[in-house]
């Protein structure tokens, strides 16, 4: 008999056929993306993430928001999408068992597309998530980064841990399908996990290369620093995911029989790509890195640019250059109400921060300045920190210096904080902001960038009275009498008698 | 006629057992049943022709490739059509999906006419009207068929079928018989069962394999000619027939070697088949 090669498939099947393997690897990965949606666990946490952008992008507005640090505001895309990569990681895991807990194994073992390509379709089919958290991240951080007030530099390599984390998480539940192929595997990985990830989180003083091997590192503490100083190895961290989002496929397509020439390669540059990143996000010139946060910290100036504007010289970090104008502006609304030579005196505004601690999850308060005329202001902007600016503006435009401001008292501190939020917009909101008392006329401290200033009872009774009155009278009242209100003896009830308010009950006890 | 697939000195150990053992079979279009008992090495044999089971030695061609080689065995599965013994199922995925994934492994992959595929198969199998049910809701008959469909998917030149007909009801094998008659036109389907009435009313050609050994090839009026002359009625049974049970009508048919004036029975393929396995059983307990 003879042997005839005949053509087998119809004109459907033969239409409908993959011109290339790799095609049919990337429509399983599509069907096995949307089985992954219909997974109740991937539909909320998609649901939840994209909520709570959403309500993030809609809800912001007003305060610090509209003055956002942008080499902040990158790392802070990076925990949100956590919950959904550990929905990924489990139904991954599961799709990835789907085969051999169904017992399809043998029907699909004569098929074209053969196991392990199969496994590489599982690991692909996390990418349209990764993709779509990589549109999320954009958008949020876009956001924040056409905001006017936008000050810093955002990195493209923090911008890409959120998605690479999601991405990861799928390549993670592939390999744990592949090594451990029971379903309990990957809920037991995601609990260690995350008994793991708290233990990490609560040592601060785990060793730098150990921190850095999770995919989200954050830094504890608020303070914003020049992005110089950061310190932290954005890219290697980057290039250390990228690897290994390509590195465990590529272990669990060896494991699964794929051992082509191709698969080896991309593994071995993977594993190669992975160990670069862990070793370039070691430390490397710490030394280096503490002593320019040490240099920012107490010789700011050397690191700055200064801007004059009606005689005062207003010196930012670089990255915040753009917001001496809206300094410039307190400055002058603040001064308008000052009388004597506190309405024309130079004063220096010095952009500070206290880098040393940055990371270690220690926000420490800047000492005041010991330099006359030179008023502090730190590295956040927007929301409370503009009338605590303004407060530490009339601290040293009353006192002449900032670490005299901390000691007001009598008429001084009532004008200094009258000057603060008097010439407010919205007096009393910045009042309260101020003072976190629960009583308008308790006694309080009022926060300024460095020390607070303190305010009686008395005096609290005193600016009550005042903010109650149009601030264009009380401003020319001021104006008049600058120089009692600012000499150190003047009393606080002398002050409501300048300031036609009526007489207080009893002394204060902050009168000199 | 012309080979479709051709098999020569097919040998798979599992163990110390010889599963198949210097299997050699050409098989050409149209349905080829393959008869045997149980442990006569038959999955083995379709798992081999499948490609899901290489063999120990021997090789073998589909169509023209030899699976022998990695590129061979990719065209070869191109052109196969497996339903295995025991099927198994996705039970959250509907009808619909699960024909469709296998179409993928089948590298169908544009969609519209994959989808296509899909529908026509499940159409073909009766199953149109129940494609976005989910496996877990649908009886076993249905489940058998919808992974028949997924065999069917992408149009195979090589329909392998092992034992399709378990679990169906007499209705359902009826319309099963008729998909695979329709599948056999112009193609090759290998279809291993126990029922010896599929093969007689289904199979152009038959294959009866015991002890791993092919120990017949040929059309069933062949098969049932090898029982010409040896099947005989009797009101007692024949202690000397192989075989023999009482009938309907209260006598005894027996299957061996009748004794002389024996009143001759037409044989059917059963007896035919019967004989080959007592033959092959003789020559296996032969000294």
């Amino acid at each position: 008999m003879s042997t005839t090669v005949l053509r087998p498939a119809g004109p459907v099947a033969a239409a409908a056929r993959a011109a290339y393997p790799v095609a049919a690897v990337l429509a399983l990965a599509r069907f096995e993306a949307r089985e992954l949606s219909r997974q109740i666990s991937v539909a909320a946490y998609l649901l939840l993430y994209t909520g709570y952008t959403a309500y993030v992008l809609i809800a912001r507005g007003g305060g610090m928001a509209d003055f956002p640090v942008l080499q902040d505001a990158d790392r802070n895309t990076q925990t949100a999408p956590l919950l959904l990569a550990i929905a990924l990681l489990a139904c991954v895991n599961r799709a990835a068992l789907r085969s051999r807990r169904c017992g399809t194994d043998e029907q699909f073992g004569g098929l074209v597309v053969r196991p392990w390509q199969r496994t590489v379709a599982h690991a692909l089919s996390a990418a349209p998530y990764a993709v779509y958290t990589a549109l999320v991240v954009a958008v949020r951080f876009g956001r924040q980064a056409v905001e006017p007030g936008a000050v810093g530099h955002g990195s493209l390599a923090e911008l890409a841990v959120g998605p690479l984390s999601v991405l990861l998480a799928g390549a993670l539940g592939v390999l744990l399908a592949r090594l451990v192929p029971y379903s309990m595997a990957s809920l037991l990985f995601v609990a260690t996990a995350y008994v793991l990830a708290i233990y990490l989180s609560a040592t601060t003083d785990l060793p730098h290369g150990v921190r850095w091997l999770s995919p989200v590192v954050s830094e504890p503490g608020e303070t914003p620093v020049p992005s110089a100083l950061l310190g932290r190895p954005a890219g290697w961290h980057a290039l250390y995911l990228a690897g290994l989002c390509v590195l465990l496929p590529g272990i669990a397509v060896l494991v699964d029989g794929g051992r082509t020439r191709a698969v080896k390669t991309a593994t071995v540059l993977a594993l190669l790509a992975t160990a670069a990143g862990a070793i370039g996000q070691a430390p490397g010139g710490a030394g280096a890195l503490r002593a320019a946060r040490a240099r920012a910290t107490d010789r700011p100036a050397a690191l700055q640019t200064c801007v004059a504007h009606a005689g005062s010289a207003y010196c930012a970090f670089p990255e915040w250059a753009g917001q001496t104008d809206d300094w410039a502006a307190v400055v002058d609304r603040v001064r308008s109400a000052a009388g004597g030579t506190a309405a024309t005196t130079a004063l220096t505004v010095r952009q500070r921060v206290d880098a040393r601690g940055h990371g270690d999850g220690t926000d420490i308060a800047l000492a005041p300045s010991t330099t006359p005329g030179e008023v502090t202001v730190g590295t956040r902007w927007g929301g409370d920190r503009v009338p605590e600016f303004a407060a530490g503006v009339a601290g040293v435009l009353v006192a002449g210096r900032e670490d005299a401001a901390g000691e007001l008292c009598g008429a001084r501190a009532v004008t200094a904080v009258w000057l603060a939020v008097g010439t407010d917009p919205h007096p009393w909101a910045a009042y309260r902001a101020l003072r976190p008392a629960e009583d308008d006329v308790e006694a309080a401290s009022v926060d300024t960038p460095t020390e607070p200033l303190t305010l009686s009872a008395a005096q609290s009774e005193v600016l009550a009275q005042l903010l109650r009155r149009p601030a264009a009278t009380v401003a020319a009242r001021v104006r008049a009498h600058w120089n009692e209100l600012t000499a150190p003896r003047t009393t606080t009830a002398e002050v409501a008698h300048l300031l036609a308010v009526p007489p207080l009950r009893g002394t204060d006890n902050c009168d000199p | 006629m012309t080979t479709t697939v051709s098999a020569t000195g097919l040998t798979l150990r599992y163990g110390g057992t010889r599963a198949l053992d210097d299997v050699s079979l050409q098989l050409t279009r149209g349905v080829t049943g393959l008869l045997g008992p149980n442990g006569a090495g038959k999955t083995t044999l379709l798992r081999v022709l499948a490609t899901v089971l290489p063999p120990d030695r021997g090789e073998f061609t589909v169509l023209g490739h030899d699976p022998g080689t990695a590129g061979g065995r990719r065209s070869a599965r191109r052109t196969i059509g497996y339903l295995p013994q025991s099927p198994g199922f996705h039970p959250d995925f509907t009808a619909f999906e699960f024909v469709d994934y296998v179409a993928i492994l089948k590298e169908l992959t544009d969609r519209g006419a994959r989808h296509r595929e899909v529908r026509r198969v499940l159409e073909e199998v009766g199953l149109g009207e129940v494609r976005g049910r989910r496996m877990k809701r649908l009886s076993g008959g249905m489940r058998q068929r919808v992974a028949l469909a997924a065999a069917l998917a992408g149009d195979p030149g090589f329909l392998v079928l092992d034992e399709p007909t378990v679990g169906l009801d007499p209705e359902q094998r009826m319309r099963f018989r008729e998909l695979v008659a329709r599948r056999g036109e112009g193609r090759t389907v290998l279809l291993s069962t126990h029922q010896t009435e599929d093969v007689a009313m289904l199979c152009h050609r038959v294959v009866v394999l015991a002890e791993g050994r092919v120990r017949f090839e040929g059309t069933p009026a062949e098969l049932t000619a090898r029982a010409a002359g040896r099947v005989w009625r009797s009101t007692e049974r024949d202690p000397g027939a192989r075989a023999g049970w009482r009938t309907g009508t209260g006598d005894f048919r027996n299957v061996g070697h009748p004794p002389e004036g024996a009143d001759l029975l037409e044989p059917t393929l059963e007896d035919g088949y019967l004989l080959v396995l007592d033959a092959s059983r003789a020559e296996v307990t032969a000294p």
